[in-house]
């Protein structure tokens, strides 16, 4: 994704694909309504997605899978600041803190 | 303009302002990423001005980073919007009466935090004037402390050394958007499997196996629902 012209064109479509799902039914107005199954199944899209971005990013380093990992712990640190916090800064200070205290302990 | 259409804007800027404030870490952290995965200060604004979603923006910035093929990237930001179809389904009614050209601007503008705070009002207040004054109050001050963050995020990083992998900072975002979902058991399922799958796959091409992993996501979490009936979303 070097060349810039490609990344405003990529922005663009991004932007497409963000528009026209949150633009749908409101400008569409009485004229349609989503199937109820349909409308249960899309709920879940968000939870699977994210998952499915975070996940690699965690488990995987150079493509082979790695159980313990600093990007693990730093996850793990994340994930009980936002459980036991309300506080929207915290995940980030504890995540990115375990990211760079390892890191400072064990040079790469 | 007109009056009830000034009293909606105020009175919804005035109840949606306290929330308003959760947005700035996020975009923040969106413009730290942004310039985090190497982009210009003027890529990160226009890529924050076009696409305007937290969401889509940092799921998408990790993908962008790792050279992943655009179409892929853009099935991907799609389906972390496809929650926008059931929140526009859900807000259509409040619309009634609402020119067109105001309405395609409101759902430009449709976020998270606009949905959960209008809702109410969108579907009960008799004006339709009234209405949309208290739909754009909230989300025209959120769309300027969008970008007004983002840019300050994206200044920030510049002072930041290159070392402390910032990039990271998506993966966090992600992480604090997914624990509260997680807690209702189907959701939870969706994100195992989902997550599970996408560790599973990765040697598949063009990182096909995200999509697999969102697709099989879904069916998992739909199916638990069907097993545990009682403990819905």
């Amino acid at each position: 994704m070097s060349e810039d012209w490609m990344l405003w064109g990529l922005f663009i479509l991004l932007g497409l694909v963000t528009t026209l799902p949150r633009a749908s039914f409101i400008v569409l107005g009485e004229r349609a309504a989503l199937p109820e199954t349909l409308h249960r199944a899309l709920r879940y899209a968000p939870a699977a997605a994210l998952a499915a971005i975070v996940a690699p990013d965690i488990f995987v380093s150079g493509g082979e899978l790695t159980v313990f990992s600093p990007r693990l712990a730093a996850a793990v640190a994340a994930v009980l600041a936002a459980l036991l916090s309300r506080n929207p800064w915290l995940p980030f200070i504890a995540g990115m803190g375990v990211l760079w205290g390892i890191g400072q302990l064990i040079p790469t | 303009m007109s009056p009830s259409f000034r009293d909606g804007m105020q009175e919804g800027f005035h109840s949606f302002l306290p929330l308003s404030v959760g947005l700035i870490p996020w975009a923040l952290v969106t413009g730290l990423t942004m310039a985090g995965v190497g982009f210009t200060p003027l890529q990160a604004m226009g890529m924050n001005v076009i696409v305007f979603a937290g969401t889509a923006q940092l799921g998408t910035l990790p993908l962008i980073a790792a050279g992943t093929p655009v179409w892929l990237i853009v099935i991907t930001a799609f389906v972390l919007n496809l929650r926008f179809i059931i929140f526009s389904a859900a807000i259509a009614r409040g619309f009634r009466g609402v020119p067109l050209g105001a309405r395609w601007l409101s759902g430009h503008l449709l976020t998270d935090g606009a949905f959960a705070a209008c809702l109410e009002k969108m579907l009960s207040h008799p004006d339709p004037h009234w209405r949309l004054g208290y739909y754009l109050g909230p989300s025209l001050w959120s769309w300027l402390l969008w970008q007004v963050f983002a840019f300050c995020g994206v200044m920030a990083a510049s002072s930041i050394p290159r070392g402390w992998s910032l990039e990271f900072m998506a993966t966090i975002a992600l992480i604090v958007l997914l624990v509260p979902m997680a807690r209702v058991r189907p959701m939870l399922v969706a994100a195992l499997a989902g997550g599970g799958l996408a560790v599973a796959l990765r040697g598949m091409p063009l990182r096909l196996g995200v999509i697999v992993a969102i697709v099989g996501g879904i069916a998992a979490g739909f199916a638990a629902e069907r097993w545990c009936g009682r403990d819905r979303p």
